[in-house]
């Protein structure tokens, strides 16, 4: 009977979404099937329309792989857009100050990215553990600050030769751009950095024995101790690892995508990745397709701006749609678990 | 008047909390409801207040049946119920609570009420500015305002829920004088307490119960004993389990500190032997699991002179303290003993002491599957805590015990055990002492208090008023001890 | 389990490109007699009542003339468009047979350089750029089809300028200013020589009564968080005693806000900038406003791109003197906003018709910078070089040029 109802919320999972899309095309005078059409088109439609959804795909999968620590640890990291500026901004001080081959500048990069995302991730960490204060302010906190310290290095000591502008710093030194094929925007170096470090942390929290304390001290707390965890310790853990994977996101941006630094450098993906991971259920393996998923509607939107005229705001709206109807269907489905086992007492 | 009890059962799952209880209460009599913890007062209680709605059976006041779909729904009936500490708004005024929750119509006013409340103050001698914002007001008075307010409302049958846990001696003794005009005035009141003494002095009758069935009921003042007779089972009265002499050398040395819970504070000075036994009884909440959780150095109610093999381990937290072959099992498997959502692997992958970077989960597992079959756990290595009984639960937490542990602290060993597992648990525990470890732990269960301990201490409100040997230790002695009665 | 899944992901994906490949050859070639397909690039949205919405009309306009369509995208900026990039836009654009592509924003300048640089056969605009200019400092010769437009806005903010120093009575004028680059620096000094000429020589006032002052936000328009918020900025500026705000921004904070105070009693006023129909925000707190009418200018673009003859050229166009709001000939405008007195504006109209007939000419010397070294010497009039690259502000003007 389990399975049956699965079977059924699954079915619903994915028709009650696209039916609410459907309205909202309707609503806006636009074609369901061809903004249907145009979504495949869009994300999917040519090597190089499908190279560019992966690029967005990239910084989804790290932020995602880094909320996946966070989560496990029990903490809601919302200061993971700062952790990716953070990490941009350490890997943009690399390419700024270093020259060399792009095989060195790229590597400093990412170990710079990386340690620039710990240390914002540990902050957040350490503000909770030390401090007593709640990640979610912390982190909220933390972004700011992170967004005030790039618009003070692109408006004052990285502008740009007699500009003042916030549009973004120069164009890095074609060595610290990440490499790409012919005729495609995509750097796989970052695809595979995307996939490799979310292969890493989904060992890392199910087959290591960290991973697994870790775990612990998200599940609870109180009986890890009992177990000899040092759970603060765990926590702090959790958001340096967390920090550090984020930073790598702020590299690909910076490094593989606008090959500067500009201020909005962490899209939102941030954010984004943790509905993705909330979809997800927090099960890595979901990860993939959900963010392909995000990222294909962010690629049609602009197929839909572009070729039915619609707003371009649509997209978010769409996402917003899915995501509500994907949460309100889980949120039923567990009333309607939980609602069970009382009906039949009551009957008994 | 009288109020009229016709089996009301209620049940909690598995667990029979009300078993078809049948009850008459006369109006000018102080009724009392005794039982240790569990005994199904608290659930009695609730039914007639409204908090709960039982399965089957009928109240009935003066012959009219009656609703008690809710709390107010009771109040309008007539049966109020006052908690051990009064739930109230402390920002409102002490007028202002009473409104709170009133029926709004012309009879209940800001002006009545407050009329109301000087007329009950006077009455009762109390002394409570209608206008004093609540939270200036003791735990006592706070009783008091939420007297006059049921009053207020109309109750006649007053229900009084362990009502001298939180307050004062004089409080007391004002709470009881109040109490007294009430009967005397035809009121039927309602006394739920696990304390002798304050049953023997207050109420008329008694009604006992046991395992959620009424055992008797008795007029007062009656003997002590008769009442311990109808608390606690005695039909086994096993021996202790041997003498101090085979104990060995002293292994573990409480000196000069303080015990606290939030009433007494008490000196503490004892030895613990290696390989010795010994349990804490007492009523929930009288200090047994303080003193356990100070020696695991979870809380810091022990502050200083805990001494382990001669050594001062005072400010070793529990993590150190593990380090010296300290083991605690808490009472709330679910919430402080087992990660939910980890399997019976991964539990056993946490507790080993492992620090490599990749854990070996083929051993792991090979550890659960062993685990499994010595404490016959109805469960595989996949097995999340959630999907096992208390039982078995127990026996995962007993089965993560490390390898030689030297000092046990335990929570309710066998709670939830059916009577072989106990044996065989305890079979289990008593080879780890011939091996060395000191076992201390608290049990609600006298039998097996008395089947296995060298030594007894005996909990009452935050001290400890007695030690037994355990061939000292009876039903009789213990339960009168656990009320409080020397 | 989790691997399964991978496994399962990888070969759909696999999949997907594979079936993806085959028809990007079939979407390039049906094109030939459709009508003329223009890509427009917009930074902001294109109903800002400013700079993007100034390209949009006049874009609107062109296409209109010659039956052609338009794909539009606007919002491609980081902040608004995380996701889009210039190149991408000018990929889909050309996808969709667009024959000309023209993007409008000073921020675009990386984008469009590196889409011209892989789509070298396909005419493109960057307007205000300079990439296509001979004698500029950033020519890209390798770019053939990669053209500048730009308007002489310089007259639009002398115009301005001039009107905000004859309505002023505390002679403090503020300029709302975007971020600092070459062309910003040009265009508020020419708003600075314009009042400093009209305070003086027509208002017959002290030159050190003038206080003129300029604050830049840090884009074009408000990214909040990143940029000064600039509501926050003009009420900062009318705060601090200025009665006359010349915005430099894309979008219309300077005449909401100048508005709201006017119709509190305050005697303030604002001039907008870019679009034609931005006064409409307060017109009676409105001194006029400069704006860009791209429609003309576009619609020789389309033409030439349709005939064959368009080139990477470098057009930096002024108004159409006879008259400056004449919709079919003049790149320049200056609309008089209801605000103006008659008197100031028919001032303003002399000054108009000097600066036309060429008697008279702001950029001559003696000008220094800010710093008080010399910028141009006595009877020395500025190149366009000298005027397109303004490295500094002008002595007399407040704020950082840099």
């Amino acid at each position: 009977m389990f399975v049956r109802n699965d079977l059924l919320f699954l079915g619903l999972g994915i028709l009650v979404p696209v039916c609410a899309s459907m309205l909202v095309f309707l609503f806006v005078d636009a074609p369901p099937l061809r903004a249907t059409e145009l979504f495949f088109e869009g994300a999917f439609g040519s090597s190089q329309r499908m190279g560019d959804t992966l690029m967005i795909w990239v910084p989804l999968l790290l932020a995602s792989s880094a909320l996946i620590i966070t989560f496990s640890a029990g903490m809601w990291n919302i200061g993971i857009e700062g952790q990716i500026i953070a990490g941009a901004v350490a890997a943009s001080f690399v390419a700024r100050e270093f020259e060399a081959s792009t095989p060195v500048v790229l590597t400093a990069m990412i170990v710079a990215g990386l340690i620039g995302g710990m240390i914002w991730g540990g902050l957040a960490g350490l503000l909770r553990v030390r401090g007593g204060v709640n990640e979610i302010f912390g982190g909220l906190g933390l972004n700011f600050v992170a967004t005030g310290l790039v618009v003070y290095l692109i408006m004052g000591p990285w502008s740009r030769r007699g500009i003042a502008s916030t549009g973004g710093t120069e164009p890095f030194r074609p060595q610290a751009w990440f490499p790409t094929l012919d005729g495609l925007r995509v750097s796989p170096l970052s695809v595979l950095l995307a996939i490799g470090v979310l292969i890493l942390v989904l060992w890392f929290l199910s087959r290591t024995s960290y991973g697994l304390r870790l775990r612990a001290t998200g599940k609870n707390p109180l009986a890890a101790s009992r177990f000899g965890i040092r759970t603060d310790a765990y926590l702090l853990l959790s958001f340096l690892l967390a920090g550090g994977v984020a930073g790598l996101a702020g590299v690909t941006q910076a490094a593989a995508v606008y090959h500067r630094l500009v201020p909005s450098i962490s899209g939102g993906y941030g954010f984004l990745a943790i509905l993705i991971v909330l979809l997800a259920g927090f099960r890595g393996q979901w990860i993939l397709p959900i963010a392909l998923f995000f990222a294909a509607v962010s690629m049609a939107s602009f197929q839909w701006q572009l070729q039915l005229g619609l707003h371009s705001s649509l997209g978010g709206v769409i996402q917003g749609i899915l995501v509500l109807s994907v949460l309100l269907l889980s949120g039923y489905r567990a009333i309607s678990y939980m609602r069970k086992p009382i009906s039949e007492e009551g009957d008994a | 008047m009288s109020l009229q009890l016709r089996s009301i059962t209620k049940t909690f799952g598995p667990i029979v909390a009300n078993d078809s209880l049948s009850l008459t209460i006369e109006s000018g009599e102080i009724h009392g409801l005794l039982g240790e913890n569990g005994a199904g007062k608290s659930t009695l209680a609730k039914v007639l207040s409204g908090f709960v709605s039982p399965d089957s059976g009928t109240v009935e006041l003066d012959d009219e049946q009656l609703k008690l779909s809710s709390p107010s729904a009771a109040v309008s009936s007539g049966i109020g119920i006052l908690h051990q500490e009064p739930l109230v708004f402390l920002d409102f005024s002490a007028v202002d609570n009473m409104l709170v929750g009133s029926p709004r119509d012309g009879n209940h006013t800001k002006d009545l009420a407050e009329e109301h409340l000087l007329k009950i103050c006077e009455q009762f001698n109390f002394s409570i500015d209608p206008l004093i914002p609540v939270q200036k007001l003791s735990v006592g008075e706070r009783q008091q305002l939420e007297i006059a307010r049921l009053l207020w409302l109309g109750a006649r049958v007053l229900i009084l829920d362990e009502p001298t846990t939180a307050i004062s001696g004089s409080q007391r003794e004002n709470l009881f004088q109040t109490i007294r005009s009430l009967a005397e005035a035809g009121m039927s009141v309602i006394f739920v307490s696990h304390k002798l003494e304050e049953i023997q002095e207050i109420c008329s009758r008694v009604t006992v119960l046991r395992q959620g069935r009424i055992m008797g009921t008795k007029h007062l003042p009656c003997p002590t004993s008769d009442l311990i007779d109808l608390m606690f089972d005695r039909e086994l009265e096993p021996q202790g389990r041997k003498s101090s002499d085979s104990l060995g050398s002293i292994c573990l040395e409480l000196c000069g500190q303080k015990v606290t819970t939030h009433f007494e504070s008490g000196k503490v000075d004892m030895t613990f032997r290696t390989g010795e036994i010994v349990g804490l009884a007492g009523l929930e909440g009288a200090g047994q699991r303080d003193l356990l959780r100070s020696i695991a150095g979870l809380d810091d109610t022990v502050t200083e002179g805990v001494f382990f093999r001669s050594r001062d381990i005072g400010d070793d937290s529990y993590i150190h303290r593990m380090q010296y072959g300290f083991h605690y099992l808490p009472a709330d498997r679910g919430r402080e003993g087992l990660v939910d959502g980890l399997t019976i692997t991964e539990h056993v992958a946490l507790a080993s002491p492992q620090r490599s970077i990749a854990t070996d989960w083929k051993l792991s597992r090979e550890e659960s599957k062993k685990i499994i079959d010595k404490f016959s756990i109805k469960g595989t290595p996949e097995s999340v805590p959630a999907s096992l009984s208390g039982g078995n639960q127990q026996r995962l937490l007993l089965g993560l015990i490390p390898d030689n542990p030297t000092v046990l602290l335990m929570e309710h060993p066998t709670r939830g055990l059916d009577i072989e597992s106990a044996a065989w648990v305890w079979k289990y525990l008593m080879s780890l002492t011939e091996e060395g470890t000191t076992i201390l732990f608290s049990s609600s269960d006298f039998d097996e208090l008395m089947t296995y301990c060298d030594r007894i201490f005996v909990f009452f409100e935050g001290a400890i008023i007695q030690e037994l040997a355990s061939v000292e230790a009876t039903t009789e002695r213990l339960g009168s001890l656990l009320g409080g009665v020397k | 389990m989790q691997w399964k899944h991978l496994v399962i992901f990888f070969s759909l994906l696999l999949f997907v490109v594979g079936c993806s490949d085959n028809d990007e050859t079939e979407s390039v070639s049906s094109e030939a007699s459709e009508p003329f397909k223009l890509g427009l690039i917009l930074v902001g949205p294109r109903d800002d009542n400013g700079w993007s919405q100034a390209h949009f009309e006049g874009a609107s306009h062109a296409i209109e003339k010659v039956g052609g369509e338009m794909i539009v995208v606007d919002k491609v900026n980081p902040a608004d468009s995380p996701n889009i990039t210039v190149p991408q836009v000018v990929d889909d654009m050309i996808g969709q047979g667009a024959q000309l592509i023209i993007a409008t924003s000073d921020d675009m300048k990386d984008g469009i350089l590196e889409a011209a640089a892989a789509h070298p056969d396909v005419p493109m605009i960057h307007a205000s750029g300079d990439s296509a200019w001979t004698d500029g400092k950033a020519y890209h010769s390798e770019l053939p089809m990669l053209a500048n437009i730009m308007g002489k806005m310089e007259y639009g903010k002398m115009i301005a300028g001039c009107a905000a120093a004859l309505q002023s009575d505390t002679g403090r004028i503020s300029y709302l200013g975007p971020l600092i680059n070459d062309e910003t620096r040009r265009l508020v000094s020419s708003t600075y020589l314009g009042a400093k000429h009209c305070w003086t020589e027509v208002a017959g006032k002290s030159a050190s009564d003038l206080k003129f002052n300029v604050n830049w936000i840090g884009f074009w328009f408000n990214i909040p968080g990143v940029t000064l918020d600039p509501t926050v900025v003009a009420n900062e500026f009318f705060a601090s005693g200025t009665d006359v705000i010349v915005s430099g921004i894309d979008t219309t904070e300077a005449i909401v806000e100048a508005g709201k105070r006017a119709s509190a009693g305050e005697t303030v006023w604002a001039v907008p900038y870019d679009y034609e129909g931005s006064c409409s925000e307060a017109p009676s707190a409105c001194l006029g406003v400069p704006y860009f009418n791209w429609g003309p200018s576009y619609l020789d673009a389309i033409e030439s791109v349709s005939n064959g003859s368009f080139k990477a050229t470098f057009q930096w166009l002024g108004p159409d003197w006879k008259d400056i709001n004449d919709h079919d000939t003049s790149m320049i405008g200056f609309l008089k906003g209801d605000g103006l007195t008659s008197e100031n504006s028919k001032e303003l109209d002399k000054f108009t018709k000097a600066l036309g007939d060429g008697s008279l000419n702001l950029w001559t010397g003696p000008l220094n910078y800010q710093d008080g070294s010399s910028f141009l010497g006595e009877g020395e009039s500025a190149t366009d070089l000298q005027i397109w690259y303004m490295p500094s502000l002008l002595e007399g003007m407040d704020g950082p040029a840099e």
